[in-house]
């Protein structure tokens, strides 16, 4: 939410380097590059991240610059899927079949190599059965100007955005920060820097905290 | 220099996670914005265009100097008038959030200003088109954020040269008189 319609919650970046001339084409490769793929198995547990259209996150095809790039605007979602198993349920259902392991094989314990079989299948069978968590998180990027905005606050997602912008485009991002208000005032910036915060607790009068 | 596609994009990148504002100059930022807006005019007038007004609006969070986390929340119709949000400030606790009305022209803003890194959180703008064209939306869009971004580095400009400034201890002290509860 924020890029088409919507309140906007975004982090806002420095992108740190050039554009390379008519990049359009060369970026329609990067971003098909780095898109979004879903996994080849359906039990496959790891985090996956890539680029997918604003429009649908199920659109991950960044051959038509009419989808993404709006003048000098470049509009595209970071979408990251993760499968969490459900942990009680797991547990429980584990539990079940170490259970009627030992019935079936007239034991008392489940040997530890029998358990890691058993808590391998079951993990495989119970993520072939789970949908994965998706996130998604908008990036609208002022190809001219160099800064973007990425419609996320979460400290984890700025960093899997950062480092996915870095492999597709080869730019370092800089956080904004509200010094940057102060740059072309460099004296103001040092004196803020090195202020305290203002106590306005009666007692402290003159004080400064933090 | 920097080499696209050296490194993995986090390393020696300045700004970055460990190289944060100091929490103390968002907070006094934040209370520069309240009192400015409750005893002033809340008002920037720019050389060659259109001022704009400020007020806070529905929100006021705080935290203890010091810590990160919020420890107390005021909300509800201008929070920024009780004598609940004062009294914070006369015991110690200094602004973490604040929520923020602007006006310019015939356009209207809110958004809330969190942490120490004054980023922009629910930001609402006055944009009118819906549907249509995304070209057209986009251009609307961006064209109404790089608004409010601009009003605030100004406003945050205003806060440093009185923060940066001698004044500052004399209008720290007509604050501390305001928070107490007496005139500001």
């Amino acid at each position: 939410m924020g890029a088409l319609k919507g309140s906007i919650s975004a982090r806002r970046y420095q992108v740190l380097g050039e554009l390379p001339p008519d990049f359009t084409p060369i970026y329609i490769d990067k971003l098909n590059d780095n898109a979004f793929r879903d996994a080849l198995s359906a039990a496959h547990k790891e985090e996956r991240l890539g680029w997918a259209q604003v429009h649908n996150l199920l659109d991950t095809d960044f051959s038509d610059s009419n989808l993404w790039l709006y003048q000098q605007y470049a509009v595209f979602s970071l979408r990251v899927d993760k499968k969490v198993l459900p942990a009680t349920l797991f547990r429980a259902t584990l539990e079940k079949r170490q259970q009627t392991w030992c019935k079936a094989n007239n034991r008392e314990k489940v040997p530890f190599s029998a358990k890691a079989e058993l808590r391998e299948t079951l993990e495989l069978e119970m993520l072939a059965q789970t949908l994965p968590r998706v996130s998604i998180a908008e990036v609208v990027w002022n190809t001219r100007e160099g800064w973007l905005l990425f419609h996320s606050h979460a400290e984890a997602q700025n960093d899997r955005f950062r480092k996915l912008f870095h492999r597709t485009f080869g730019f370092i991002l800089r956080p904004f920060a509200p010094l940057d208000f102060v740059s072309d005032m460099p004296e103001v910036a040092a004196r803020l820097m090195a202020s305290g915060g203002t106590d306005l607790r009666p007692a402290h009068l003159g004080d400064d905290h933090v | 220099m920097f080499e696209p596609g050296s490194g993995d994009g986090n390393e020696g990148v300045p700004g970055g996670a460990d190289d944060e504002t100091p929490p103390h100059i968002a907070s006094d930022f934040y209370l520069w914005l309240w009192y400015s807006s409750e005893v002033g005019r809340g008002q920037i007038d720019v050389a060659d265009e259109s001022p704009f007004t400020w007020w806070v609006d529905d929100r006021l969070s705080f935290r203890s100097a010091g810590e990160d986390k919020v420890n107390a929340v005021l909300t509800g119709e201008n929070p920024s008038t009780t004598p609940e949000a004062r009294a914070a400030l006369a015991g110690g606790k200094v602004l973490r959030d604040v929520r923020l009305a602007l006006r310019r022209d015939d356009r209207e803003y809110a958004v809330t200003l969190r942490g120490s890194n004054v980023a922009v959180a629910g930001a609402k703008i006055p944009a009118q088109l819906k549907t249509g064209d995304t070209t057209e939306i986009v251009l609307e869009r961006m064209f109404l954020y790089e608004e409010l971004h601009w009003m605030i580095g100004m406003m945050f400009r205003k806060f440093g040269e009185a923060r940066a400034s001698a004044e500052w201890s004399p209008f720290a002290d007509r604050m501390r008189t305001w928070a107490a509860g007496g005139p500001a």
